[in-house]
């Protein structure tokens, strides 16, 4: 009985032992992981508005409140819940652009993309991925500079182009070896472009 | 701890330490001798720069964590000795999570749930059992770090491998031409069961067999 006591008190005694040090690591962490999250979330979004993203997290958190508004979610009635529309505007205070978040099934998990238009609501202003778990080397290309960049100042909806450049602006270069990705890019941004045009009409230029 | 090293060394001064580092490295070595470590093998070696970040992470938890049990291995009652090595692993792996998180988040996001899943890699309990449980502290941390080594190079050299073929590149840096035509199949995981059974192949039917004679 006493060795049985005993045996439970020592395995009590080390995890609290090793707990405690791990659990105020976790805390003293904690706003330095929640700032991370934020400002991930706003330099995405300002990436996507076309706008030049400072390198300081600091910076990339004041040019986002200076001038970007996060427009009421429409209610939707059926479906997956809405998703957050933000309104860009120039420095006199103008809407510039929009920019809105839309996640779709990816290959082995959801997408989030950050789709941002230009005042008029059709042309794309940038395009950038919140979260992808696509396959590393092939999907997750999709991250990759040249393919996000390939979507500026085009217009949709799109087509894939499997080899060589694309020509009409309505094209993108998908990537080979994964079209299940460039397909679901392809179905999530094309949604957007048609919810782009749905936007709240208060507050245009 | 210190008298422990003391009491250990004087009788074969080097040879224990060396046999703890050097073993892990060829003849023991975890990944093509004791066949451990196989799943994060498969899941990390595509891209070489997530090999790095979680070699680094297993060198640090398989010599921290046996350290830890070998500090503690006279206290531990030998019925709850697995309950506690995993707890210990398991706060060694949360810390260097904890870590990324918040001073490099952008490796954080890549690397996703694999940081963690170190603390299910055979090779820290398996070191920790085997090492840590018999041999004082010193020894112990020799031996962690170098079965973290002797798992770390047969990975990079799957992984430059895997990245060099299946994108032309290495570290992100393209490497080969346009020349070059990806193979698919390097990226994906089938191909580190090919390479990986090429290079025990290679390693205990040519090298080590050499070694014997």
């Amino acid at each position: 009985m006493n060795k049985r006591v005993s045996l439970v008190l020592f395995t009590i005694a080390v995890t609290v032992v090793f707990i405690a040090p791990i659990s105020f690591a976790y805390l003293l962490t904690r706003p330095i992981v929640a700032l991370n999250e934020e400002v991930y979330l706003k330099r995405a979004v300002l990436a996507a508005a076309g706008l030049e993203v400072p390198a300081s997290n600091a910076d990339a958190k004041a040019l986002f409140d200076g001038r970007v508004e996060a427009l009421p979610a429409p209610a939707a009635a059926t479906g997956p819940a809405p998703e957050p529309v933000y309104r860009v505007n120039d420095a006199s205070g103008a809407a510039a652009g929009w920019v809105i978040t839309r996640t779709g099934p990816g290959l082995w998990g959801d997408i989030t993309a950050v789709v941002g238009f230009a005042a008029d609501r059709q042309r794309l202003s940038g395009l950038e991925f919140l979260k992808q778990s696509e396959t590393p080397g092939l999907g997750a290309r999709i991250g990759e500079r040249w393919f996000k960049e390939q979507f500026r100042g085009k217009r949709g909806p799109f087509s894939t182009v499997g080899e060589g450049e694309p020509a009409k602006e309505n094209e993108f270069d998908a990537i080979t070896g994964a079209t299940i990705t460039s397909g679901a890019v392809k179905a999530i941004v094309n949604a957007v472009v048609s919810a782009a045009g749905s936007l709240p009409k208060e507050g245009t230029p | 701890m210190s008298d422990t090293v003391a009491r250990a060394a004087p009788a074969r001064p080097r040879s224990k330490a060396h046999a703890a580092f050097f073993d892990n490295l060829g003849k023991n070595n975890p990944v093509f001798v004791q066949i451990l470590g196989i799943c994060s093998t498969l899941a990390v070696t595509n891209v070489v720069a997530n090999t790095v970040v979680m070699c680094l992470g297993l060198i640090w938890a398989t010599a921290m964590s046996n350290l830890s049990v070998s500090i503690l291995r006279k206290w531990i009652p030998p019925r709850v000795r697995m309950i506690v090595e995993t707890l210990i692993i398991a706060v060694w792996v949360i810390i260097v999570d904890i870590a990324l998180r918040a001073w490099l988040p952008d490796i954080s996001r890549q690397l996703g749930p694999y940081v963690g899943l170190i603390i299910t890699n055979c090779i820290v309990m398996g070191r920790t059992e085997a090492y840590g449980l018999a041999n004082p502290p010193g020894l112990s941390f020799i031996d962690g770090v170098s079965a973290g080594l002797g798992y770390s190079f047969v990975l990079l050299m799957i992984a430059v491998v895997r990245e060099l073929m299946g994108s032309g590149t290495l570290l992100g840096l393209r490497v080969l031409g346009k020349w070059w035509t990806p193979w698919s199949i390097m990226v994906m995981a089938p191909s580190a069961f090919f390479l990986l059974a090429i290079v025990i192949w290679v390693v205990r039917g040519k090298i080590m067999k050499e070694e014997k004679k």
